[in-house]
Parts: structure tokens; C-alpha cells; sequence
């Protein structure tokens, strides 16, 4: 069985070990190109968000890559996401030969573990149940070394960059528990060179829609190229803690809703609670500037647009709103960047000046 | 105390259930005005321009009202018939008129989550802290609560009828839908909308429709599945932006197709003109008439 699944930037590597945990051989295609999205493109609905566009691409492009065994997480609810499946079962029964396409619904745990899965790799629930341990401590040290990657760049991108190759090989070849502890302690030896943050690094909150700040095609590879301008990207968000949410033990999430509970009272779907709850405790947390992205016509995150607008206006923090779609162009987006990186120092160099202004009575005429 | 009602999005279905309920309450009301260019203008001044029309056109209507009354009654609306949802956006809208209105104007807002009656009795009792004249009140206004806003259907079996399948906030305003509406007329056409049909049918979870949790969504899939083999045409009137039609659109286009009936999506969206629309729709008309001589099981086309 040759089974494959769109890809989830770093975290592909955590769902490839689980799916080899339960006996399967897993045939991703070549990370997502150009040629994804617009396969994607192609066979879409026309009003649809970018997620499905570039998720539909990576499962043709696994059909051609020989795969057998589609999975694509499903689970309707208020956002559209949970109907993706319907939509691209039909494209994909249309343009592929003899594979097997199978929603994995989010919500229903017990099913998850006990019939769905059982059933799809023929292994018993307790084998599933350990795979999901395993997948779980997978994505909670990919979740960790995401956040000493982001540091890294933000102090000196090249060795960050090698370090990160480095990093990747440890966490492909971890593929037990023994094995994770084991590349946790080497990955954190890696990026020792961390524990010393510079005093006057931007710091930059990034909040916004799961899959675009997570994929790094989707998101034209953001969290780098602001790294590369030496900023520190904030980022709370991971498949970890996705997971924990799906398993109802996610702390931060309840922390979240209380911080977004001032602006939106009830949770409109989708990460929009997570993405105004995140983005005020980092603004609480001291962060320069927050970056907000999402994709084009996204339900639940342009109702997190307003509330970041007026919040930009109530803590006077810049708010920077990306919406992605197939036709934005990286170049577009860097200019964008930079302007906004721009404004973020200049900020930063009147509140140094200011507060000398106060100190020292001499300065001032 | 005067509160004001937007007369836009779920007004039209609720609409004359809250005017009675709040009436009966001896509550001052201002139902604001119906919608215009003007409205619209204040509206999309004031949301994010990615989001859809009917949105546009409510937080013009609360820029209207906020003003003018002591407070806004806008329910939110998020879960009915037990794990049917509305959308993501008129969930949120409450939450960004009150930040759109700031602190001139509070925000009455019962939360429905699947008790609709309850939801307005703790309202009532939050405005008038009298029990009996709350009950009292939805007593007299709930024959009123599932009223469809209905267009009266005209019985003329001689022309081709055509589905017009959207949601009742765009037809049954006027802004949207009359121009839509009177085009088809004008084009000879019998017009029947979800509106027409009963809830046993809108409301059934038989065959796809079970999968769809979006409340709405689900009426115009069981309006559009009941019509599919009885009628000449099918226009899905979206509009730009809007998540759910995005896909249920998709979803209906690829049946009707399969079934050889015309369908048509028309996106609709603040710039859309009446020109565009009438190209569109003569357009339609006649691939309706071509299509209806070659299929003679449904009602023949008088030409």
C-alpha cells in the first residue's frame, strides 16, 4: 500500500513517520512547484481558497507519483475546510485511475482510532494508538525546533540555515520514542548558539490561517524571508497543537480564547479565535508588529481582520494583513514586507530616542 | 429606550418576528430604511473588501442606525436544529458591530444555539425584567417566527419556470434581487425560489444534504435537488466571496450538468450593473428555450 497525504510544511515529516508506523509505505511526490498550484488551479472551483487549490495539487501529483491511498483530513464544521474532500474525491475520481481516497474526519476520535483507521491499514486500534503517541511527540519536538529555527535566522541566518539541513535528517531518521528524545537533545545542541538574544531584534508576531502559516510554498517561504531581514517571527501555532485541540487537551487554546474574548465573543470557525487571542498576547508579550495572513475570501479570518484592526488601533501596534492566492507574486510580497519591517524600525528608533529624551533633561530644548 | 433594527441578512426570515416580539415589549423600534447606494457606500467603508455583500450592506445598516437609537438589535445566530451551523461571517458580524459601533450604541444580541425561544426569552426578560409580559409577548410573535418572507408564486404553467436558488437575504432584497428577479420576468419566465417550497422538504438530510452543516446551505441544496427534474432552468446567484456557495455551487453545478439542465452562477458583488446582468441572463434565456424543445418530459416552452 502506497499511501500519501497533501503535504504540511515541516510537519510532513511527523505524519510520513506515522504513517510507516502503521505498515504503509508512504509515496509523497516532490515537494510542492509552480506546476502543483496550477494543476490545483485547474481543476477548482473557481471561489475556492488557496488551500484547497495547492492540497488538490499534491494529491494529483502523488496520483501520478504512483500513490494508491489518498488521505486528506476532513470533518465538516463552520469553515469550509471540512468539505474540501467531497469536492476533490469527485476531481480526483475523474482524473486518476484505481486509487482508494479516504476523508479522515477530525472530529471523531473514537472512530479515528477504533474503525477508520484499523481499517484502512488493517493494523489493530492499539497499534493506531501508539502511532498517534508516537506522532504526537513527533510534532511537539517539530513544534520545538520550528521555534529554535525562527530564533536562529533572527540572529544569524546563515548558520541557522545550515543548522536547519542538519536538524532535518535528525528528525527524518526519528522514528521511535527512544529516537525522538534522542534527536531533541542533538537538535537543541544545534541551536545552542540561541540562548543569547541580542537586545534590539524586531520581533514579529505571525497569526493568521493553519495551513498558510505552516506550509512554506503556500506562504512564499515568509517566516525565512523575515528572518533574512533579522527579525524574530512568533509563531504559536503547529500541528501539536492541533492535534492536542482534536484530543481536547490543549491548554494554550483556552488561554487563547480568554485573550480573544474582548474582541469576539464567540468563535466564528476556523483558527479565527487562536488568531486574535495570539495575536494579543504577543502584542501583551512585546512584540513589535504582527503579520496577519490568511487566504483570499477565508470566512473565519477576514472576522479576524476587523478585530485586528481595531486592536491595531487600540495598542497602536502596526498590523500587516496578507491574503494569499495563486496569483500573488513573492516579489509583490517581500516589497511589502520590507515597507513593513521599515516601519517597525523606524518605531523602535523614536521609542529609543524618546525614552532618552526623558532621561537626560539636557537633550531637551 | 429605542433600539433599532438593520433591515438586512437574517432580517428577512426573522424579521416580522422580531418587530412583534419587541412591539409587544413596549419597546421603541427603528427599523432602518430599505437598502440603497447609500447604505452600501457606508457599509463597504467600514468591513474588510474581501468580505461578501449581504455583509456589506448590514454594517451599512448599522452605521445608519448607530446614531439614531440606545441600541441595535442584531441575534447571533450559530447553531440551530442541533448541529446545523451558520456561517463564519454572520456569526462574527455581531462582534464587528460592536466594534464597529463603539461605545454610543450597545449590542442586544441573543446567542441562538439551537434554543431559539429561550435565546429570546432571556433577551426579553434582560430589556423588561417581567417574565410574564416576555412570555406573553413571544407567545403572540412566534406564529410569525418561521415566516419565509415569501414571494407569491404565479401559477402560469405555460411558461418555462426557472429555479432562482440563493439565499433569501439576497433575493428578498430588494437591492440584490429585484433587478435579478425582473430580468427573468422580463424574459418570460416563471420564477420559483426556496422560499416557495415547504420546511419538510428545505429541512430534509436525505441523501447529500446530510453532509452539508451549514443551516442555509442545506435549505438551497434540498430546494435545488426537489427542483432539479421540474423545471426549464437553474440560476445560482452567489455572491463574491461567499465560502458555503462556493462549494455547495460547485457541488449542485456538477448534478445539473450530469442531468443536462441548464445552470448558470451569477457572482454577484457591489459593482455588479444591471447591463451585465441583463447580457447574462437573455443570454441563459434562450440556451433554456434551445435546451427545453429537445427535452420533452418537463413542461414545454410556449415560443
Amino acid at each position: 500500500m502506497k499511501v500519501a497525504f497533501p503535504y504540511f510544511g515541516y510537519d510532513t515529516i511527523a505524519l510520513k513517520n506515522f504513517v510507516e508506523n502503521l505498515g504503509a509505505e508512504a509515496r509523497l511526490p516532490s515537494p510542492p512547484t509552480e506546476r502543483t498550484i496550477s494543476l490545483g488551479t485547474k481543476f477548482s472551483p473557481e471561489l475556492i481558497c488557496l488551500p484547497f487549490k495547492i492540497t488538490l495539487g499534491n494529491l494529483i501529483e502523488s496520483v501520478e507519483a504512483g500513490a494508491d491511498t489518498l488521505l486528506m483530513a476532513a470533518g465538516a464544521r463552520k469553515c469550509r475546510f471540512g468539505y474540501y474532500h467531497y469536492i476533490q474525491e469527485n476531481i480526483l475520481r475523474k482524473i486518476g485511475n484505481g486509487h482508494s481516497f479516504y476523508p479522515i474526519s477530525q472530529y471523531t476520535p473514537f472512530e479515528f482510532f477504533f474503525t477508520k483507521m484499523p481499517k484502512i491499514f488493517s493494523v489493530s486500534p492499539m497499534k493506531v494508538i501508539s502511532a498517534t503517541y508516537l506522532l504526537l511527540q513527533n510534532s511537539a519536538l517539530i513544534d520545538h525546533f520550528h521555534n529554535l529555527v525562527r530564533k536562529a535566522r533572527a540572529i544569524d541566518f546563515r548558520k541557522a540555515a545550515d543548522r536547519e539541513k542538519q536538524a532535518l535528517v535528525i528528525l527524518g531518521n526519528a522514528k521511535n520514542i527512544l529516537q525522538v528524545r534522542k534527536a531533541k537533545k542533538s537538535i537543541e545542541r544545534l541551536f545552542d548558539f540561541t540562548e543569547n538574544v541580542p537586545h534590539k531584534i524586531i520581533k514579529v508576531g505571525l497569526v493568521g490561517e493553519i495551513y498558510l502559516m505552516l506550509e512554506p510554498f503556500a506562504n512564499h517561504d515568509i517566516e525565512k524571508e523575515l528572518g533574512k531581514m533579522g527579525v524574530w517571527v512568533w509563531n504559536k501555532r503547529s500541528l501539536y497543537r492541533h492535534l492536542k485541540h482534536l484530543l481536547h487537551i490543549d491548554h494554550l487554546g483556552i488561554k487563547y480564547r480568554f485573550e480573544a474574548s474582548h474582541y469576539l465573543k464567540e468563535s466564528p470557525g476556523g483558527e479565527a479565535i487562536n488568531t486574535v487571542g495570539e495575536a494579543r498576547s504577543f502584542i501583551k508579550g512585546g512584540a513589535d508588529g504582527i503579520i496577519h495572513i490568511y487566504p483570499f475570501t477565508c470566512m473565519p479570518e477576514n472576522i479576524a481582520f476587523e478585530a485586528l484592526q481595531k486592536m491595531s488601533a487600540d495598542y497602536s501596534i502596526p498590523v500587516l494583513s496578507l491574503s494569499i492566492d495563486e496569483h500573488t507574486s513573492k516579489t509583490g510580497l517581500l516589497t511589502r514586507l520590507e515597507a513593513f519591517i521599515d516601519i517597525l524600525k523606524r518605531a523602535e528608533s523614536k521609542r529609543v530616542v524618546n525614552k532618552t529624551h526623558l532621561s537626560s533633561p539636557l537633550t531637551a530644548h | 429606550m429605542k433600539i433599532g433594527i438593520p433591515q438586512a441578512l437574517l432580517y428577512f426570515r426573522y424579521g416580522r418576528f422580531w418587530q412583534e416580539f419587541l412591539k409587544n415589549l413596549d419597546i421603541d423600534l427603528l427599523i432602518s430604511p430599505k437598502t440603497n447606494k447609500l447604505i452600501l457606500e457606508l457599509g463597504v467603508k467600514k468591513v474588510s473588501c474581501e468580505i461578501c455583500l449581504p455583509v456589506k450592506i448590514i454594517a451599512g445598516h448599522i452605521e445608519w442606525l448607530k446614531d439614531k437609537v440606545n441600541a441595535i438589535f442584531l441575534p447571533r445566530f450559530i447553531e440551530l436544529n442541533h448541529g446545523l451551523y451558520t456561517c463564519p461571517k454572520m456569526i462574527g458580524i455581531v462582534d464587528i458591530a460592536q466594534m464597529q459601533v463603539g461605545n454610543n450604541c450597545t449590542i442586544i444580541s441573543p446567542k441562538i444555539k439551537n434554543n431559539f425561544i429561550l435565546a429570546h426569552f432571556l433577551t426579553g426578560l434582560k430589556l423588561t425584567k417581567n417574565p410574564v409580559k416576555v412570555k406573553n409577548a413571544l407567545n403572540k410573535a412566534l406564529p410569525y417566527s418561521n415566516n419565509h418572507n415569501a414571494i407569491v408564486p404565479v401559477a402560469d404553467l405555460k411558461k418555462p419556470k426557472i429555479l432562482l436558488l440563493s439565499h433569501f437575504y439576497n433575493l428578498c432584497d430588494d437591492f440584490i434581487g429585484r433587478d435579478i428577479k425582473s430580468t427573468f420576468r422580463n424574459n418570460g419566465f416563471h420564477i420559483t425560489t426556496k422560499e416557495d417550497l415547504a420546511n419538510k422538504i428545505l429541512d430534509s438530510d436525505q441523501g447529500f444534504a446530510k453532509n452539508i452543516r451549514w443551516v442555509y446551505e442545506r435549505e438551497l441544496y434540498n430546494a435545488f435537488h426537489y427542483n432539479l427534474d421540474k423545471v426549464n432552468g437553474i440560476c445560482d446567484i452567489i455572491s463574491f466571496g461567499c465560502g458555503p456557495d462556493s462549494l455547495i455551487g460547485e457541488i449542485m453545478m456538477k448534478e445539473a450538468n450530469d442531468k443536462k439542465v441548464p445552470f448558470m452562477q451569477l457572482i454577484i458583488d457591489e459593482h455588479t450593473s444591471k447591463t451585465g446582468l441583463v447580457t447574462r441572463i437573455e443570454a441563459f434565456s434562450e440556451i433554456v428555450q434551445r435546451n427545453s424543445t429537445s427535452r420533452s418530459h418537463i413542461i414545454p416552452v410556449a415560443s
